[in-house]
């Protein structure tokens, strides 16, 4: 098992790690945040590319004094990052030939490994004779050619394109599955982690906000900060004055008492997926972008001041400027506290 | 069911349609970008062949390159035929008598091995020692635009300036160099007046005002270098000297070659030094083809021999130079990516 405990470092007064303490165990661990968030520092104090303070161990062996190329790590990130000098069959057989392989051996691993890739016609050239999809499938199969109990993965399939990401997603999907490995995958995209990983970790500002199952981080999560962490398209967030008489929105007025049971009196915050704002009812908003992303919409609303997101599963076609009528479905909102934390989950006390 | 409903003030507005200047081939003659006026198109110029019109514009070049370079080697030719000397000046035919000298000429031909021996050792420690100092500035270290600069002062300095300088710290009796050996125990040595000594010389006073240019080539070479290679290194389990040695060494081996070469070529041409430092002395321990060639062809005055030198000198040097480089090519570049 990996273990992080209480990792930090700032460069220049800006914290890229605060405090991270964490477990993984083998399978695919999904680090989940924005740009900035710092997955990329981890995986790279994990790979020892940076020095954190705090310990990091491995089945419990410490690995503060390990230097990066005694660790058993493998690591793939964005960038089509391979050996420009070497064919694509020597890229595979460096780290074999680094770890004492036989050169032969090394290569014929090598050559089995870009077999299982599809790139075995490929052995012969230079990593920039090839496309962008292959440069990183090379990446990939050197990192997974290494057999490491550890691979790191960041942000691996983001520079290419759609159909290329998804094709290669299932590919490592399916070369991972039989294997013991950590995987840690940094991703940007809620919907990835949901898809890929056994565990998801949130992260913002240097700081592991949430961990645990994906399905269960993302019905409920524990902060405000995590709700805007695993919502793509943005969760939309209602500032809420709850009384024994009513329930005030801000900015939208007063709304059906009923849509929150079960809470006292006091100020609340709700959050509301872009899908639980559905078109129809009576609550004018104002168009203010449209987004059609392959089969679906997401509309930008402004609600007398209050900025919505509405997600619809059509290609719309709302014209900038127009008036839509909406329903927030208030029923499946989060409740947040004063103190950002979730009270109540789809409208039932939590 | 809401209480208020809120309607903005807005009228329905789409984004106004983007408008591109209309393409060239739609402007009008008279547009005065779009046609060249008539007169012109009817002038002698365009009336040559397009393949023929690139010539005019190559001659100016070519009649400069012809001036400087191939009259000057064309003349060389013919002078190298001749036995001209101050006692019989011009241009006679003398056939291939100045070359059946120079084959017994064992003088020259000492020259050019030691020139070999001092061109071959000190670019390759150049190579070395500039390879060296660009690794040690290369990253992240304290005042390394310092020692940059620091590097590159020897360089900066004109050669007959620095062997100047050389030849007085290597005076034997009124330089500092000798009190110094003599302070740590190694005692005087005669630097200039011994054959061996006075070639060490020589090669030190090279290696010291031509390791900066290797430095900052290869420097140049370092930071052109993409990072991520080194980043996949570390990770794939190569710790400094083998990332050095497999991928930081293989990425510069064309930069090298070319550093190597460039070096080569003045190396072989190696003069001032000389001059101002030994005078190819003591004896003719120290003489190089070209102070050879300077002292045949301008201190005695016999220029037909001297132009036959020089041509044999000329042909060696090209070939050599070839061979090297395709030596290099092959194990620097191609070898280092096998």
């Amino acid at each position: 098992m990996l273990h992080l405990e209480d990792l930090s470092l700032s460069e220049g007064g800006v914290p890229h790690l605060a405090g991270i303490s964490l477990k993984f165990k083998p399978g695919l661990t999904t680090l989940l945040g924005r740009t900035g968030a710092g997955k990329t520092t981890l995986l790279r104090a994990i790979a020892g590319l940076v020095q954190p303070a705090g310990r990091i161990s491995f089945n419990g062996e410490d690995w503060s004094h390990i230097p990066p190329w005694r660790r058993p790590v493998a690591m793939v990130t964005q960038q089509f990052i391979n050996y420009p000098h070497l064919n694509v069959l020597d890229n595979l057989a460096f780290p074999l030939i680094r770890r004492g392989e036989e050169k032969a051996a090394a290569r014929e691993a090598a050559r089995d490994m870009l077999g299982r890739v599809g790139l075995a016609q490929m052995a012969s050239r230079r990593p920039s004779e090839l496309s962008g999809g292959q440069q990183q499938r090379v990446a990939i199969a050197r990192a997974l050619v290494k057999g490491a109990p550890i691979l790191l993965l960041d942000e691996p399939f983001v520079n290419l394109d759609y159909n290329l990401r998804e094709g290669m997603r299932e590919e490592l999907s399916a070369l991972l599955h039989a294997t013991r490995t950590t995987v840690i995958y940094a991703s940007t995209d809620p919907r990835e982690a949901l898809r890929m990983g056994d565990a998801v970790v949130l992260m913002s500002e240097g700081r592991a906000l949430q961990s645990g199952p994906p399905r269960a981080v993302f019905t409920a999560p524990e902060t405000l900060e995590a709700a805007k962490v695993v919502n793509d398209p943005p969760v939309n967030l209602l500032g809420a004055d709850l009384s024994d008489t009513g329930l005030e929105i801000d900015h939208l007025g007063a709304a059906p008492r009923d849509s929150i049971t079960g809470l006292p009196p006091g100020r609340y915050t709700l959050a509301l997926r872009a899908e639980d704002i559905r078109q129809g009812g009576d609550l004018m908003a104002r168009v203010a972008l449209t987004e059609v992303t392959g089969s679906e919409t997401v509309t930008h609303l402004d609600a007398g001041g209050q900025p919505l997101v509405m997600l619809e599963r059509r290609i719309a076609d709302h014209a900038l400027g127009q008036n839509l009528c909406i329903t927030p479905d208030l029923s499946r909102a989060l409740v947040y506290g004063a103190d950002g934390r979730l009270i109540a989950k789809g409208g039932q006390n939590g | 069911m809401w209480s208020r409903s809120k309607t903005a003030d807005l009228t329905e507005g789409r984004a106004p349609a983007l408008r591109f200047p209309a393409p060239v081939s739609a402007w009008p003659a008279s547009h005065p970008e779009g046609r060249i006026p008539q007169a012109q198109t009817a002038s002698r110029f365009r009336r040559i062949p397009v393949y023929r019109q690139k010539y005019i514009f190559l001659l100016p070049g070519l009649l400069v390159l012809i001036a400087v370079i191939l009259f000057p080697l064309l003349f060389t030719i013919r002078v190298s035929f001749s036995s001209w000397d101050v006692y019989n000046p011009g241009l006679n035919n003398a056939g291939g008598a100045m070359y059946a000298r120079m084959w017994d000429d064992a003088r020259y031909w000492e020259a050019l091995r030691r020139l070999s021996v001092l061109s071959i050792s000190t670019v390759l420690i150049q190579y070395v020692l500039g390879f060296a100092l660009a690794l040690l500035v290369w990253r992240e270290i304290a005042a390394r635009r310092f020692f940059r600069v620091l590097f590159l002062v020897p360089m900066m300095t004109t050669p007959v300036v620095m062997s100047v300088i050389w030849r007085t710290i290597f005076h034997e009796s009124l330089g500092p160099l000798n009190p110094i050996l003599d302070a740590i125990g190694i005692g005087a040595q005669p630097w200039l007046s011994q054959p061996g000594f006075a070639f060490a010389a020589v090669m030190v006073v090279e290696i010291w005002q031509w390791t900066p240019f290797m430095f900052l080539l290869l420097l140049a070479g370092l930071l052109s270098l993409p990072s991520e290679p080194f980043l996949a290194a570390k990770v794939d389990g190569a710790g400094p000297i083998r990332t050095f040695l497999s991928v930081t060494f293989p990425m510069m081996g064309a930069i090298s070659v070319g550093a190597i070469l460039i070096r080569a070529i003045e190396a072989s041409k190696i003069m001032e030094t000389v001059y101002v430092l030994t005078s190819g002395g003591p004896g003719t321990s120290t003489e190089t083809v070209s102070y050879y060639i300077y002292i045949r062809g301008m201190r005695d005055f016999q220029i037909g021999y001297s132009a036959a030198l020089s041509l044999t000198y000329l042909i060696i040097m090209a070939v050599a130079l070839t061979l090297i480089a395709k030596a290099l090519m092959r194990l620097m570049v191609r070898g280092a990516q096998a």
